[in-house]
């Protein structure tokens, strides 16, 4: 069974030799093959080859086109800074006051820089493994994109003083988001993920009004596009478990301090397939190997039919090779169930 | 008295500014924390019950925060209050009338510069009634001894939010240790556990900002 053929009977809960493994790699796969990160945010041949080397190397049944929050808002205007081996700067915001939004304007994704550079990864994953292995490309969600353009603190005090403005310019993000998840579904991607970590910090009922609304626009974009949505929430989404599954993804993160057996009865084997959930620190970083195939079984246990093995976000910097090959061996050893 | 204080802590726990300020907006066109201190000096008031308020204010809220019964824009925008409530006190500080409870020192641990943590923190942390010294985010180990220097008695904290960077409060709390060994110092930030705390040599963990303003009142107690 290939990669690609794994990921897509998992998705409909058939029968499969074992759970795909959709682990999210970026800075670890980038030292993996000892780059500095500037070179893996910069430059997309650097990226495809890191992520190549993930397939053989700790047997993932993905590669992915994620890298960093700042490809939309680079091309925006956003000053970004690549230290050498660091993860990217934005010393200031793109948008001071409100009236900065007029410096905004929808940016064709071929025409921006850094969404132009993810497109052309997204073109060579599908030269090297198109059809065998789940492409997956990325945009960020309204709210977050929102934060990345205004500052997190910024942004959320905004939702309390100016509530109409921030609708404006969710709107916006939201249109910037589509055009982008759009253009990667045209380039190969088979998978848009999309993330909106800054969604886990407000209250359920503004999660309802200021991210779901959009985040369900955007789904509806890919899956007319042909692609399979997938949501990425960093944190406890404990209390917008509910809500997350009428977002429209088709598979949906689960971090590792939410309970993930109670995440899989509340959806169901109708509802969205999971990927999740260890502590991605405490299991895979820091914790042995016998920790990580107990974790990883875990999961498996209680994920339900469609469940994908996954940290419950990135995979760390640093985290023993032992770790990710103990993940890939609970993984064969447990098979389909 | 007594009313005064429950009234500006009523506006720091629903963040309402001022009167101006549209939010929340069940107090639209009501006096705000930054009208009620200015008041209460004017009629008279003990310039600490101004304190009292935004300490009562900010521990209800962090208390909700603590319970996932409020959430970051709710706590920014108390702090909000609590700060213009607050600076009408500068003077008092400055004199010496108004006292705080003692002071921390904060920031990101270097190589880090996600700061939201860490401003939560500091910000409940000062309504607590402590007087806080921010030094921001990718703060080096010197700026972080030579803080202790210029405030003695002062308790540290750290935070980081990667797991890449976390590592550096190992490093930081020996030298801190090693130059000023009665310094208390506290750690905290989302990959951040008490037995990494507890392995570092950290002398106090918290997950939230309430609990930190916990571990600082036993200290001071």
């Amino acid at each position: 069974m290939t990669s690609f053929e794994r990921f897509q009977k998992r998705l409909a809960g058939e029968p499969v030799d074992r759970s795909p493994n959709f682990d999210i790699m970026m800075q670890f796969a980038a030292h993996y093959i000892k780059k500095p990160l500037r070179d893996y945010y910069l430059d997309y041949r650097v990226l495809v080859e890191a992520n190549m080397a993930m397939l053989d190397a700790f047997q993932l049944d993905i590669v992915q086109a994620i890298s960093d929050p700042y490809r939309e808002a680079s091309d925006l205007g956003l000053k970004v800074v690549f230290p050498e081996d660091a993860l990217p700067l934005a010393a200031q915001p793109l948008l001071r006051a409100p009236s900065d939004q007029k410096k905004l304007t929808i940016i064709e994704p071929a025409n921006g820089r850094r969404m132009n550079d993810r497109l052309q990864a997204i073109r060579l994953f599908r030269e090297r493994v198109g059809g065998e292995v789940p492409i997956m490309g990325w945009v960020e969600g309204a709210l977050a994109e929102a934060a990345d353009l205004r500052g997190v603190s910024a942004l959320m005090m905004d939702l309390c003083e100016r509530p109409d403005w921030i609708t404006e310019l969710l709107e916006f993000c939201c249109a910037q988001a589509i055009s982008f998840a759009r253009a990667q579904v045209d380039a190969g991607a088979d998978i848009i993920g999309l993330g909106d970590a800054v969604a886990s910090q407000v209250s359920p009922d503004w999660y309802r009004q200021y991210a779901l609304p959009y985040e369900q626009r955007i789904f509806q974009a890919v899956k007319d596009a042909g692609g399979v949505a997938r949501l990425h929430i960093c944190g406890d989404t404990t209390l917008i478990t509910h809500a997350m599954a009428d977002s429209g993804a088709d598979i949906i993160d689960i971090d590792w301090m939410v309970d993930y057996g109670r995440v899989a009865a509340i959806y169901g084997a109708t509802g969205p397939a999971l990927c999740g959930n260890f502590d991605p620190v405490k299991i895979m970083l820091q914790g042995s190997p016998l920790e990580v195939k107990d974790a990883v079984t875990y999961c498996l246990q209680v994920g339900g039919k469609k469940n994908f093995s996954g940290a419950g976000c990135e995979i760390p910097d640093g985290t023993p090779h032992k770790n990710l090959l103990a993940q890939a061996e609970a993984l064969c050893m447990r098979g389909s169930h | 008295m007594s009313d005064f204080v429950e009234q500006l802590a009523l506006c720091v726990e629903r963040g309402k500014v001022n009167k101006e300020s549209l939010y929340p907006p069940d107090l639209k066109g009501q006096d705000g924390a930054d009208e009620l201190a200015k008041q209460a000096l004017e009629r008279g008031l003990q310039p600490d019950t101004i304190l009292k308020g935004c300490i009562l204010g900010m521990d209800r809220i962090g208390s909700k925060f603590s319970q996932n019964k409020a959430f970051v824009p709710e706590l920014l925008m108390a702090a909000k209050a609590m700060t213009a409530a607050m600076d009408h006190l500068k003077p008092f500080f400055q004199s010496g009338e108004v006292k705080r409870k003692g002071t921390l020192i904060i920031g990101t641990i270097a190589g880090d510069l996600h700061d939201i943590g860490k401003n939560l923190v500091a910000m409940v942390v000062e309504g607590g009634g402590f007087e806080v010294v921010d030094l921001g985010t990718d703060v080096s180990t010197e700026k972080f001894l030579a803080a202790i220097e210029a405030h003695p008695g002062s308790i540290v904290g750290m935070s980081a939010l990667l797991t890449t960077t976390m590592v550096n409060m190992e490093s930081a709390i020996r030298a801190i240790k090693e130059k000023y060994p009665d310094t208390m110092v506290l750690v905290g930030g989302a990959p951040v556990t008490q037995q990494f705390a507890d392995r570092i040599g950290a002398d106090g963990y918290s997950p939230d900002p309430q609990g930190a303003v916990a571990i600082l009142n036993k200290k001071v107690a």
